[in-house]
């Protein structure tokens, strides 16, 4: 990048704000997937404005602008892979309004979800969306990328908690979509053009959160089953029941060894698969649910049907789930962490196939996820250094993505498309699908300079 | 060791980050700075860098790895297992190796080596430092007079006086009874020795009044953590040579009352330690290593307490927290003492921002980490902050009289041995 050019950005966000040494930009080559990719400028601005005014300049000498919340992702969203500057926006972490009376919340996209929770939990209310990221990931990168979490099965996941936005678009200017008033319909859904764009439509630099009240009472259970084609089956048959769960995961026998190994806190090691369900509910109804819950799972073959006595036995279970990921990261390092996700009906249909393809390409793979969401997380556990395996593994991720799109689902249930994924994208959306996407992107951003390389902007070489 | 067999080690550990980010959520430098060159993973994957030969061991990077608190906090957040504690200590050798240390911390450590000198020196220190220090207002510790070049003493910073007589010259070397009930050799370690020397008598007094013989060997060397976790691995190894031999005899316990001098005695010279013999050695000592907390948990009588109306808050200090895995001992030592108020506090267990010479390179940064202790410890109410480690008594006071507490500091063997002299008081007072 040019030296004036530095020099400039440099003078928006402050000296100690723009990091220009290699040994700092390394650090921001990478998220929590397995590519790299070098930024020429990393810029931590303090302000909607200097973002503003970083945009101005950006879009003045064409150079691409990557805004980064924690670097979480898991498909490269925040992995400059055409260079230009890295936007990290961890510094505008604040809460600016928590309402308890019309029940929303402004905050700034840097906060650490967890923050968040927290200050809503203290305010007396409910803000669902809890992916298992919550520790380190922020706000922002959780609407960019429509995070989901265990709760979704019942209360939805980010798209359906976001009243509106203020965003910067690429040459500069700030626009606000929605507001505060939950049902604002003046016009079409903005917000929605924002929720899920990945940093490629613009820069998020304020939030409108819709919040709910806390339910009264929950009950944690577990169903144990021989195999994994029945827990399936029972989540089909549950959520045509009637009765929705707060949280339905499932596990396969794969991961619960793992996590058993990891945590050693009993779990059924010989199981095929295990369902952790969660309902929740003003008591009266939590009972009635529970009842009915476990008597679905019975009639799908459960062997046992364990509701949690303790709120310890409760979190021990929810440990275990929380504890996948790095349980199965002791088994082999490189996780590659897929959201394939399909019409709960066809749960059954997925299993099956996501085993076959293991078993073809000869990879350890494990399932587990949010069942009742249709999304089972098949996760292939290679290693990255070895060359001939992460063929296969590729070949694998394809027939993955494949086998969701033949049952009616799609690439991706909550981790985004970033740039691992934007190859198949037009496999799901179809040529004219994918085109109306490049033309939305190309009206937004006409020079391509957010988040390039990405989504819509991928080409095939 | 060569430089590839060095990687090779790395390589272990570096392939098993995922990259999650989780270290973030428990950093104490990353909560601060807000920048990924402060974390766990940015670090890690700097040393990945190194290994595929896209990073060099840049003076940069060195600066980098030394922007870190050592605490041990990423390694027991990290999902994965990583060793990030053994990865930085390795870095900060590779580092050292590259580009060597400021000349200032060479000649120190160098000092380290020759004992009688760095005890003489010390000696002479307290009476020359006067000249260079004077008393600071509250009367708590002394201030620099002026920037003393290379020594990193913030003009600001106030550090405690060296004692007038060291706590080796104070005691006798070996106190023995009848019908001893076992063996203690105590390694007080150099903050115990020439600063706290009161803190070194009550580890004594504690050992004696639970029927323990004990020795305080006069030729005991640094632990070496200074000169070894800033990257000087020779004398880091020289010394541990030498606090080997000198801990090798007939002991039952190896007692400490430092958490970094405990934890490199039990865990981190395993880590330096090359030679076999002198290995063999250490793994015998390693197992005998006993923090005076821990002590008086396992072997101490509760009878032996009097009533001591406090009310007390305690810090973990990382060293003993995740380096010795100390922290439920003294809690429980504190529930067994008649009418003392003991509170806990919110993040007893996050590091207070000490972290070694880091508190004196980035004495702003380490100022800020340490208030969040301050004002967790306040929320308590408590009057007296009890921690088992002199370097952070020192820098939490340096905290208390900046911001004008009236909170005061004490070490956990302090309080004990109160609680011990409060029991024979209220014998004497008869019935
Ligand atoms: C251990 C682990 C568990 C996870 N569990 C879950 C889970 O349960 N559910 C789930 O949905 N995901 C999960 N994820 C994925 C990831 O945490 C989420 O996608 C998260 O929302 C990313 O947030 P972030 O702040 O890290 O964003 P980043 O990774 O920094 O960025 C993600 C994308 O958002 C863009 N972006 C970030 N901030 C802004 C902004 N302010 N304006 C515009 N664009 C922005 C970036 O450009 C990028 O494209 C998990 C990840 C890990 C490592
Ligand atoms: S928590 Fe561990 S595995 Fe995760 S990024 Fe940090 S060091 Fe790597
Ligand atoms: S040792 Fe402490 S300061 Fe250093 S990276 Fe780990 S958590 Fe941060």
């Amino acid at each position: 990048m040019d030296q004036q050019i530095v020099r400039k950005l440099t003078a928006i966000v402050g000296e100690k704000h723009a990091l220009t040494e290699f040994e700092d930009r390394y650090c921001y080559s990478f998220d929590s997937t397995f590519i790299n990719a070098m930024p020429d400028l990393v810029l931590q601005p303090g302000s909607r404005d200097e973002i503003a005014a970083v945009c101005r300049v950006a879009y003045e000498h064409d150079i691409p602008v990557v805004t980064r919340g924690a670097a979480t992702g898991l498909s490269g969203g925040a992995v400059p892979v055409k260079g230009g500057i890295v936007l990290e926006m961890t510094r505008l972490n604040h809460i600016i309004e928590i309402n308890t009376v019309n029940r929303y919340a402004i905050v700034e996209p840097g906060i650490v979800t967890q923050n968040y929770l927290a200050a809503v939990d203290q305010a007396g209310l409910f803000y669902p969306p809890d992916p298992a990221s919550s520790k380190m990931a922020t706000l922002g990168g959780n609407i960019s990328e429509c995070a989901g979490g265990p709760h979704g099965v019942k209360y939805g996941i980010t798209r359906n908690y976001v009243l509106g936005l203020e965003v910067v678009l690429a040459d500069g200017s700030i626009v606000q979509t929605g507001n505060l008033v939950d049902g604002d319909m003046s016009g079409p859904d903005w917000t929605m053009l924002f929720c899920g764009s990945e940093g490629t439509l613009g820069v998020i630099t304020k939030i409108m959160l819709k919040l709910t009240q806390k339910p009264q009472a929950k009950q944690t259970m577990m169903a144990i089953f021989d195999r994994i084609e029945d827990a399936a089956t029972t989540v089909s048959t549950m959520m045509a029941s009637g009765v929705i769960p707060t949280t339905l995961e499932i596990m396969d026998n794969s991961t619960i060894r793992a996590v058993e190994n990891f945590l050693n806190i009993g779990l059924p090691v010989e199981a095929g698969a295990i369902l952790l369900i969660e309902v929740d509910g003003d008591p009266k109804a939590v009972e009635k649910h529970v009842q009915h819950v476990m008597k679905v799972c019975q009639d799908c073959k459960a062997l046992t049907v364990k509701a949690a006595k303790t709120t310890k036995e409760a979190d021990a279970l929810w440990k275990a789930r929380r504890s996948v990921s790095p349980a199965c990261g002791k088994i082999n390092p490189t996780k590659i962490s897929e959201d394939a996700t399909v019409p709960r009906s066809r749960i059954p249909e997925m299993v099956a196939a996501v085993r076959e393809i293991a078993e073809k390409y000869k990879l350890k793979m494990v399932i587990f996820g949010h069942a009742g969401d249709g999304n089972l997380h098949p996760n292939i556990l290679s290693n990255k250094h070895d060359k001939e395996e992460m063929a296969r593994v590729s070949k694998a991720v394809e027939e993955l993505f494949q086998a969701a799109l033949k049952l009616g689902g799609t690439l991706s249930g909550e981790h985004g498309i970033g740039y691992l994924k934007a190859p198949f994208l037009v496999w799901e959306l179809g040529e004219e699908g994918f085109q109306f996407g490049k033309d939305v992107k190309q009206a937004v951003d006409p020079k391509c300079l957010l988040n390039p390389g990405k989504m819509f902007d991928y080409r095939a070489s | 060791m060569s430089e590839e067999h060095v990687q090779e080690q790395w390589k272990k550990q570096l392939v098993k980050c995922i990259r999650c980010g989780t270290c973030r959520s428990v950093c104490p430098v990353f909560k601060e700075e807000n920048s990924e060159n402060t974390t766990a993973r940015g670090k890690v994957q700097l040393l990945e860098g190194v290994v595929e030969g896209n990073v060099k061991l840049t003076p940069i990077l060195q600066e980098r790895f030394n922007k870190c608190l050592l605490c041990k906090a990423c390694v027991k957040g990290c999902p994965s297992g990583v060793r990030t504690d053994l990865l930085f200590l390795s870095a900060r050798q590779a580092n050292a190796r590259k580009n060597s240390l400021p000349l200032v911390k060479r000649v120190a450590f160098k000092g380290l080596t020759f004992r009688k000198l760095f005890d003489t020196g010390l000696r002479f220190g307290s009476v020359m430092q006067n000249v260079f220090m004077k008393k600071s207002a509250d009367g708590r510790g002394n201030q620099a007079r002026f920037n003393i070049p290379g020594s990193g003493l913030d003009l600001r910073r106030i550090i405690p006086p060296l004692a007038d007589k060291p706590l080796r010259d104070r005691i006798p070397e070996k106190i023995t009874g009848e019908n001893a009930k076992g063996k203690a050799v105590f390694f007080t370690g150099c903050m115990l020795n020439y600063i706290y020397p009161e803190a070194g008598e009550a580890v004594v007094n504690i050992l004696r009044k639970n029927g323990w013989d004990v020795t305080v060997p006069s030729d005991q060397a640094c632990c070496g953590t200074p000169a070894f976790t800033s990257g000087d691995q020779d004398t880091g190894r020289k010394l541990a040579a030498d606090n080997v031999r000198v801990l090798s005899g007939d002991y039952d316990l190896v007692i400490t009352a430092c958490a970094s001098c405990g934890a490199a005695l039990k865990n981190e010279y395993g880590e330096i330690i090359q030679d076999e013999d002198t290995r063999r050695k250490w793994e015998k000592i390693s197992a005998k290593v006993m923090d005076i907390s821990e002590f008086v948990e396992k072997f101490g009588d509760p009878g032996l307490f009097g009533p001591l109306p406090l009310k007390i808050t305690y810090h973990d200090a990382c060293h003993l927290v995740r380096g010795m895995d100390v922290s439920k001992q003294p809690r429980q030592v504190f529930a067994a003492v008649p009418k003392l108020d003991f509170r806990d506090m919110k993040d007893a267990d996050v590091c207070c921002g000490a972290g070694g010479t880091f508190s004196m390179v980035y004495y702003d940064l380490s100022r800020r980490i340490n208030d969040h202790k301050l004002d967790n410890a306040a929320d308590t109410g408590a009057d007296y902050l009890v921690t088992g480690c002199s370097a952070c008594r020192m820098h939490i006071t340096d905290g208390l009289s900046q911001r004008g507490s009236n909170m005061k500091v004490m070490h956990t063997a302090e309080l004990i041995d109160m609680a011990y002299k409060s029991g024979e008081n209220q014998k004497k007072g008869g019935k």
